[in-house]
């Protein structure tokens, strides 16, 4: 025994002059989160942290740019999409690795991607276009589709089309995603549900010399002070979700760097248009005259943020025309009259536990609707079982979000205005005609302006029809210790670590 | 004229300090709650962002917490509805579980050892795993709460008078009676009742503090009171957000939960002394 201590003793000691001789440092980056991942199977996942965590580790063909405005190569040094639209022909990386030093081949995308389409798969309908796939050498792959289809590219940036070992998957089944094997810049070494996930660097990454730290560690820490308190503590290095009430002492902090991203985000109530009164439009309009959102965005979100104009965040083609319903307290209340509701109203408002900017937000459109004449009961709801309540149709009224995987409005506009599709317009089971046409039109049609004034129509019928109080494009906050660089938070709201750097 | 009796209470009063204490911060939480709110010009309900967290000063006593509310007014509101919810939480239990205790020792035999029994399986459980669970299978919601107080907390006092009952079954007054030929019903009620009820009585205050800490407990978890209603706990737990930069949101509903369990253990020892016979 004594002698393994002594060895012991005289490794580390050997090993940290070698270090120190070298003038290395096992770097680390402590991050704090507020909340866990639930799964690593990118096909089984719609929850922000999973997706997080999946982006870290696994790989893609492309990836948005970082400022969320184009596609860059990824797994694939190159792609060529045919005229017609049909047929994608894919150049895969000569050092495209996972991270146990396997090759990533053609065989690997076309196991991955047909597993996204298939049967298990909750984003099936972003893969299902492709209706075969060629696999021309190694390196090459050829999907083709029976007929155009736009979001394609960008749909194949998402998380869910992360590429796996294929032959490995086979092996393992589901037990892979206990220890996964990814091509991503990190490798999951260790993971505590509740507590953290540990990342080492993966040295079999393709982008030379990334990334640049040796490791990393997402601390959960759902308690936004104790988040704070610990980054200036200098016990995390950075940390997602600052309060919106300390940006400003944090900012005067000389030890701390406070980022706002303007993240691909949008914040709504959820109005159950199945239900009454909700099936009335005048209503529903209403309801977005008598909240106050200047107010909101003034007073909770310290103005980090902008008022929403529609379910749609402020991504591409965003319709700039679109003018937020103003505040007016007596054209709410002459429309519910109007709608033959001036006796008062009763309604219940869910509201997702735990978080603190949801909580003020609900008081205050509680406040405000009381001055419309409508009575507001808040039910709290754990947040994990909103979208499963909303989506069994439970509910009047729900305070909500979404944010977009891609920098293509089309994820979104399917998933907040389209019925029926996957989440019959959010839950509301508002439908529009039109809206439907032009969401079957955008996606058949060449990516550029006309493109552009589909969604901006399909923004203004949601804008007009209502079936969301939209509040505010809210931006998410960050911070990071001074000797930490380029640590940010993206457009899609996920963080990239690979080219942050701790001194 | 002073009777002898009521003189010799008036002298047990005025030497139980516990008791003087307990019923003057008494009187004060009651001017406070009913008082206060008509005093202060502030709605205990208004958000105004303008006016967000600011720090206790002239024109907001105890400050203002994150949506602008002064912190005073729904402190007092606060006050009021949780002393109303602890008012039902303890003397539907008290009512409840005497007259269990009461029917149970007095009758005896089978009836006794069945609700002894079913006491003994709700004392096994922790008093607020058993509340929370209630509250949290049937929702949130103050009619919940009542019941869940009820269900569980009934059970102390059925131990503590039916103890009682079985000692004063025993004793000659109630033989007395018996043999007098007094309905079952007339001596449970007018000769076996007004000896046993006093430790219940008593217990009841050491009960308010105990119910308060629950109520409050279930505010802070948000099984409680629903928002916007101003209640204790809920109030500790949305100014816990802000405790960096407004100290004073928690601090001050938290100071009054002290407060009120001061009050009550005072009186609960003061009572103890003033009602239970020496030696």
């Amino acid at each position: 025994m004594t002698f393994f201590k002594k060895s012991t003793v005289l490794a580390t000691v050997a090993m940290s002059l070698s270090l120190a001789a070298l003038g290395v440092e096992a770097k680390t980056l402590r991050v704090g989160v507020s909340n866990d991942a639930l799964s690593m199977d990118p096909i089984a996942s719609s929850d922000n942290p999973s997706i997080m965590t999946q982006l870290l580790i696994y790989d893609q063909l492309v990836h948005p740019s970082k400022d969320g405005t184009k596609l860059e190569p990824g797994l694939a040094e190159s792609w060529k999409v045919s005229a017609d639209g049909k047929e994608y022909r894919f150049t895969l990386r000569s050092n495209a690795k996972f991270s146990n030093g396997r090759t990533v081949t053609a065989a690997d995308v076309v196991y991955s991607l047909k597993r996204a389409a298939g049967e298990k798969s909750q984003w099936g309908r972003f893969f299902r276009p492709i209706t075969s796939y060629e696999i021309v050498d190694d390196r090459t792959v050829v999907m083709k589709l029976d007929q155009p289809f736009t979001p394609m590219l960008n749909n194949l940036a998402l998380f869910s089309a992360s590429i796996l070992p294929a032959a490995l998957m086979e092996e393992q089944g589901e037990k892979f995603f206990d220890k996964p094997v990814g091509a991503g810049p990190f490798v999951l070494e260790q993971w505590n549900r509740g507590a953290k996930q540990v990342f080492t660097r993966n040295s079999n990454y393709w982008k030379e010399g990334k990334p640049a730290i040796d490791g990393a560690e997402l601390q959960i820490i759902g308690e936004d002070n104790s988040r704070v308190l610990k980054l200036k503590a200098g016990e995390l290095d950075a940390i997602v979700g600052v309060p919106f009430n300390q940006v400003a002492s944090l900012k005067s902090d000389n030890s701390l760097n406070v980022g706002i991203a303007p993240v691909f985000r949008a914040e709504l109530v959820q109005l159950n248009t199945s239900k009454k009164p909700f099936d009335d439009e005048r209503i529903r309009r209403a309801l977005n005259y008598a909240v106050d959102k200047d107010a909101l965005v003034k007073g909770i979100l310290r103005g980090n943020g902008r008022v929403a104009t529609s379910s749609l965040p402020v991504m591409a083609y965003h319709n700039d025309d679109l003018k937020p319903y103003p505040y007016d307290v007596a054209k709410a209340k002459s429309l519910l009259q109007e709608a033959g509701y001036s006796g008062g109203l009763k309604l219940t408002l869910l509201v997702p536990s735990g978080s603190v900017t949801h909580r003020q937000v609900a008081s205050a459109i509680q406040a405000n609707l009381r001055e419309a004449g409508v009575a507001v009961e808040l039910q709290t709801i754990e947040a994990s079982s909103m979208f499963s309540t909303t989506k069994a149709g439970n509910y009047e009224m729900a305070l909500s979000y979404t944010t977009s995987d891609t920098i293509d409005p089309d994820q979104l506009v399917g998933f907040t205005a389209v019925n029926p599709e996957r989440a019959n317009a959010f839950h509301t089971q508002w439908k529009d005609a039109r809206v439907n046409e032009l969401y079957e039109l955008e996606r058949r049609t060449l990516d550029g302006p006309d493109r552009g004034k589909m969604f901006q129509e399909i923004e203004s019928r949601v804008h007009d029809g209502a079936p969301f109080i939209f509040l505010y494009n809210q931006a998410e906050t960050f911070a990071s210790r001074k000797n930490v660089e380029g640590f940010q938070v993206l457009p899609t709201s996920n963080y990239s670590l690979e080219d942050v750097t701790v001194k | 004229m002073i009777s002898p009796v009521a003189r010799e209470r008036w002298i047990k009063f005025s030497r139980n300090l516990n008791l003087q204490l307990g019923l003057f911060m008494l009187g004060l939480l009651v001017f406070a709650i009913f008082v206060f709110p008509v005093l202060i010009a502030h709605d205990p309900l208004a958000v105004d962002f303008d006016s967000a967290l600011i720090p206790p000063g002239a024109d907001h006593w105890f400050g203002t917490d994150d949506l602008g509310r002064d912190v005073l007014a729904r402190v007092a509101a606060a006050g009021l509805v949780d002393l109303q919810v602890v008012t039902v939480c303890v003397f539907v239990p008290f009512v409840i579980g005497s007259t269990i205790g009461l029917v149970s020792g007095y009758i005896g035999g089978v009836v006794d050892t069945l609700l002894m029994r079913l006491v003994d399986i709700l004392w096994a459980f922790p008093f607020y795993v058993l509340v929370i669970s209630i509250v949290g299978a049937l929702g949130p919601s103050v009619g919940n709460m009542y019941l869940a107080f009820s269900m569980v907390v009934w059970i102390s006092f059925a131990r503590i008078v039916r103890g009682e009952v079985l000692l004063a079954k025993r004793q000659e007054y109630v033989q007395a009676a018996q043999v007098l030929g007094f309905s079952h019903i007339r001596i449970m009620a007018r000769h076996v009742l007004p000896n046993v009820i006093t430790p219940a009585i008593v217990f009841m205050m050491a009960d308010v503090v105990l119910t308060i800490l629950g109520v409050t407990s279930l505010g802070f978890l948000g099984l409680g009171i629903q928002p916007p209603t101003p209640e204790w706990g809920v109030m500790i737990a949305e100014g816990r957000n802000f405790i960096l930069d407004g100290w004073w949101v928690s601090l001050f509903p938290g100071l009054a939960i002290v407060y009120v369990g001061i009050t009550f253990t005072l009186l609960g020892d003061g009572l103890d002394d003033f009602l239970r016979p020496k030696g």
